[in-house]
């Protein structure tokens, strides 16, 4: 009696699969009628613990479209075509993000899918490969040979963070010894291969490491070994923004009086007010202020920055990260593509982004690469600033050259990603 | 009696038929929806098979995931075909739950729960840790897919959806009868006893720690296929798949569902998979709505969604009789 | 910087860390006493405490420790709302219980996204900007800030010890944790008592939050990693033992500071995992636990 009471609930609540299932179709997205309009796929976190990479970027790529739209859409064969972002949340799952890919693929029918990177393009890499999509990655080290449309086109992460090291070695002398500290992850490991690599060439020796886990709370026995190390110079490598700040914290609470270099110091003037002006003189890392003056002239290109980040961060105060205009760099560079392909079909447009030379990069002339590395050139890799923080204002002192680095000493960096086991083909 | 039984019978066949037709009317994502959902199924009913002792653990993701690693890693480095290695990832599993159960099951309650956990997530942590052979944090890639190759006779490529929907659905069947048979033999009739009446079991001679094993490895034997399931599919694993996130989902299911009857942990995952994806719109807004489901469901059906017909019988029941009662007073 | 001072500055970092660690756990552990719910919201509640001061110090310029106040007075508050409405319907329903914690969970999080913007962690300017310099010794320090939590631990843990050793209504809470049946005989309200608790509980989880806020990265998703070390804790302590959260609260965090510290963070979580599972092999139901649940 009560089985059959159970079985009976089952085939009820299974029979409702198939109303469910059509209701998911029908989520309405928005088209615009009598308009010709270009989709593009954004399929990143929105939710969860990788929210924080994922959706201030696709904020930053809805204020893109707008920015597009604004000026009549993008060109293509004569006409103008509106841009519309469809949006998946992956959840940083490989599993929604098999998903998703397929949704928006063979659903949305979009032309250009952008990712954060790591385990979700693991997971649908061979997926678009076969459906020949262009897929962008914040992530260079997910590239490889056996996937031609995965491109690393605004984000070169790690190999940028040699310039300010190099910058180091030729204009302070005095600096003999260095400490990393920094989060166990591939973006924390990859990073401290490179700083390893780096110091290396500059003649800086490395005296103390300290990698830690999502769940530390306390920064402060973090950083009391690495300064009880007495270095010269400390890098958090790419430690999150967040721990960024309290890391730079906890070294002026407890009087460290060397140099800091590292990749990001997104949101200074808040760690400026922790600490202070004289403390922070001198810090390097390598992302200047958008609104930066080098950042409007002819070299660089990005259209509009200075409106994007006004515009950014008077709708999302506060919510200002570097993937809020990486994602959205990405398809600055896919734009000029389609206008040289004359279409959106992505095989083309991939041949078309290959086929530029020099590639267009958010901070000016870059050149593809990555044969060395990953057995295919799919990194738009040319010059990265190195900023300085001069009197409580982010400077940038030089323009390096991340490729004649390579170029010189890339078998350093093989040899440090191979000893932290960092992926590479080579 | 007769004619209910042949109402059941209709009904299956019924809801045989619609799933059968489903990857035909369907969209491609939506295909993959159902798949992960096939195996999220067997992966709550092998979760509600250890439950049903009266110990919930945190580990059974990890497992899951100890068969996807297992058998990931046969064909990766092995020359043996995805049909051999996904039970033999099954066998990983199981294998990997019996040694887990003599610390484990030295505790009980919430202990064997936070225990749980951390023997899983230290399992967890060693992919994470030890990059060959596990491939750390990034896990694994092009990992083969099943394969029907009978030479010019017949060659399936079981990757592609439709397909692999198939070999899911006829996996998922069945592993659910032999669940329910599990359930319904005398071994299940032990795994309820040893929950209710823990002592009583004991003095009749019945060692509740061994059934209790038996149902611990047998679950992690049905979880690991379904790890390798995954596996297979998607040709990808990581770490990431296995943590306390999608372990408390699985716990999400089972009780939304209702723990109760074999139907409810099914149920449970089905219609939370539906809402959940049917929301996406709400993008980071999605979790919210989510939890207020919880809370609703859990709050106006304790015995979880499977008990919503008896309490929409018990209230038409009750507005009838309160009818009948009235109408005397009327005339 | 000698190898003593290291030490020293170690010590001193474990004792800040431990303060903090018993002061959260206790919240936990005495819900799951009073009431038997493990409530996974706990860390959310924590998250709540740490906005909301962010919004009324940094972003209205409400004095610091008026914000302090506010913001534990907002936890209680949506303590009591959690008791009333969620947990108790679920008396007696364990697992009821932790589903309705989850969705609380998700729904507090998401609340602080919808409110406040997911970007990078909520800044909040130190209220206090100096160091102590402890001992006099150069080289150890220890900011005000840190010695804050320390403090408010300290006071909010005493005051709880004393409210359940000197007063009537904590001998009755002590009373319901042992033993609810008898409690009820002796005419003792459960419900009246399950509310106290869970208003304390989650004042000390939003006071935890307030005055970790200038310390820590202000996220909706902050709780988490907190919530784990709690549990951790907990379990080591034996369920449901405020005694024993404490003792465990020092060890797990003296424990976790010096192996950050000498060894690597990463490695100090996976050892802490299993020198609690074999503890747990040795001790199945904890330092002071005798009551097995469920």
């Amino acid at each position: 009696m009560k089985s059959n009471m159970t079985r009976r609930n089952f085939l009820a609540g299974t029979g409702g699969v198939a109303a469910g299932i059509t209701a998911l179709g029908a989520t309405p997205s928005k088209v615009f009628a009598g308009e010709n309009t270009v989709k593009i796929g954004f399929l990143a976190a929105l939710t969860g613990d990788a929210a924080g990479w994922g959706l201030p970027g696709l904020y930053g790529v809805e204020i893109w479209a707008e920015q597009v739209n604004a000026a009549g859409g993008i060109e293509m064969g004569g006409d103008k075509y509106r841009v519309e972002i469809i949006s998946y949340d992956d959840e940083f799952d490989a599993i929604k993000a098999t998903v998703g890919a397929k949704k928006l693929i063979f659903e949305d029918e979009v032309s250009i899918v952008l990712m954060l990177g790591i385990t979700p393009v693991q997971a649908v890499k061979d997926f678009m490969t076969r459906n020949k999509m262009i897929v962008t990655t914040l992530v260079p080290t997910d590239i490889s040979a056996d996937a031609p449309y995965l491109f690393a086109l605004s984000e070169v992460h790690p190999f940028y963070n040699v310039t300010a090291v190099d910058w180091i070695g030729r204009n302070m002398p005095n600096i003999k010894t260095a400490a990393i500290a920094t989060q166990n992850d591939e973006l924390g490991l990859s990073s401290q291969a490179t700083y390893r690599a780096a110091f290396e060439v500059a003649g800086i020796e490395v005296i103390e490491e300290n990698l830690f886990g999502f769940e530390v709370t306390d920064f402060a026995p973090v950083v009391s070994k690495l300064i009880a190390a007495n270095p010269d110079v400390i890098t958090w490598d790419t430690a999150y923004p967040d721990y960024v700040n309290l890391l730079t914290e906890q070294a002026y609470l407890q009087g460290y009086k060397g140099t800091i270099v590292n990749c990001t110091l997104d949101q200074y003037e808040h760690i400026l007010g922790k600490t202070s002006k004289d403390f922070m003189e001198g810090f390097l890392w390598q992302f200047p202020d958008l609104d930066d003056p080098i950042m409007q002239g002819g070299d660089t290109h990005f259209d509009n920055a200075a409106a994007f980040y006004k515009t950014y961060s008077e709708r999302y105060p506060g919510a200002w990260t570097a993937v809020s205009w990486e994602y959205a760099a990405s398809l600055e560079m896919w734009k000029t593509a389609v206008g040289k392909a004359g279409t959106f079909d992505p095989p083309t447009v991939s041949d078309a982004l290959r086929g530029l030379s020099p590639v267009p990069h958010a901070f000016g002339d870059a050149e593809w690469w990555g044969e060395s590395f990953f057995g295919i050139n799919s990194a738009a890799l040319g010059k990265w600033p190195v900023v300085q923080m001069q009197n409580g204002k982010a400077v940038i002192v030089e323009m390096g050259d991340v490729r004649a680095w390579m170029d010189k000493h890339g078998d350093v960096l093989i040899k440090h990603f191979k000893a932290l086991g960092v992926p590479t083909s080579a | 009696m007769f004619s209910r039984a042949g109402r059941n019978s209709a009904g299956i066949a019924v809801l045989l038929a619609v799933v059968c037709i489903l990857p035909f009317i369907v969209r491609p994502y939506q295909l993959d929806f159902l798949i992960f959902m096939f195996i999220n199924i067997i992966l709550v009913v092998s979760y509600r098979l250890i439950a049903i002792t009266g110990e919930f653990s945190l580990s059974h993701a990890v497992i899951m995931g100890v068969g996807g690693y297992a058998s990931a890693l046969l064909t990766l480095h092995l020359p043996i075909s995805a049909w051999i290695s996904m039970p033999l990832g099954g066998v990983a599993a199981a294998l990997i739950a019996y040694i887990l159960s003599f610390p484990l099951f030295r505790m009980k309650g919430f202990y064997f729960l936070i225990g749980s956990f951390a023997a899983a997530e230290a399992i967890r942590l060693c992919w994470v840790q030890f990059i060959n052979p596990f491939g750390g944090y990034r896990g694994l890639r092009q990992i083969p897919v099943l394969e029907i190759d009978l030479g010019d006779f017949l060659y399936i490529d079981l990757g592609a959806p439709v397909p692999y929907y198939f070999f899911a659905l006829i996996v998922g069947l069945i592993f659910l009868v032999i669940m329910y048979r599990i359930e319904h033999s005398r071994f299940g009739f032990v795994f309820h006893a040893v929950h209710h009446k823990d002592m009583l079991a004991q003095s009749v001679g019945v060692n509740a720690r061994r059934y209790r094993t038996i149902a611990f490895v047998t679950g992690g034997f049905f979880a690991g296929i379904a790890g390798a399931m995954v596996a297979h599919y998607i040709t990808a694993i990581n770490p990431g798949l296995f943590g306390l996130k999608q372990m408390l989902f699985i716990l999400v299911w089972v009780l939304v569902g209702g723990l109760g009857s074999f139907a409810g942990p099914i149920l449970g995952v089905v219609v939370l998979s539906i809402i959940d994806e049917s929301i996406r719109g709400l993008n980071e807004l999605r979790p919210a709505f989510y939890g207020l489901i919880l809370i609703i469901t859990m709050l106006f059906l304790p015995d979880g969604l499977v008990s919503l017909p008896d309490k929409v019988m018990q209230g038409v029941n009750w507005l009838r009789k309160r009818e009948d009662g009235d109408a005397p007073n009327r005339e | 910087m000698t190898d003593l001072e290291l030490i020293l500055q170690t010590i001193i970092n474990s004792l800040i860390f431990s303060s903090f660690n018993a002061l959260f756990a206790v919240g936990l552990v005495l819900i799951f006493g009073i009431m038997q719910v493990v409530n996974f919201a706990h860390g959310a509640i924590y998250m709540v405490g740490a906005f909301s001061t962010w919004y009324l110090y940094s972003e209205n310029g409400v004095p610091f420790f008026v914000a302090i106040i506010l913001s534990t007075l907002l936890c209680a508050a949506l303590g009591l709302f959690m008791e009333r409405v969620l947990f108790r319907p679920m008396r007696g329903n364990l697992f009821g219980g932790l589903i309705v914690s989850v969705g609380m969970l998700f729904i507090l999080e998401v609340l602080s996204v919808y409110l406040f913007g997911q970007g990078l962690m909520k800044n909040i300017t130190p209220y206090f900007r100096e160091s102590w310099h402890v001992f006099g010794i150069e080289s150890i320090t220890v900011a005000h800030s840190r010695l804050l939590v320390f403090a408010v631990a300290t006071f909010i843990l005493g005051g709880f010890w004393l409210f359940m050793t000197r007063t009537r209504l904590g001998w009755a809470m002590k009373a319901c944790a042992q033993n609810p049946e008898a409690a009820a005989l002796q005419g003792i309200s459960i419900g009246k008592i399950s509310m106290l608790a869970m208003v304390i509980s989650a004042a000390m989880a939003g006071a935890g939050g307030a005055v970790m806020a200038p310390l820590v990265r202000i996220t909706p998703h902050m709780g988490s990693p907190v919530l784990i070390t709690a549990f951790i804790i907990m379990i080591v302590g034996g369920m449901g033992s405020i005694e024993g959260a404490l003792i465990a609260a020092f060890a797990y965090s003296f424990f976790h500071t010096f192996v950050t510290t000498y060894i690597g963070g990463e490695i100090a979580t996976i050892l802490g995992l299993v020198l609690m599972l074999m503890f747990l092999i040795v001790k199945p139901t904890g330092l002071m636990g005798e009551r097995e649940s469920v």
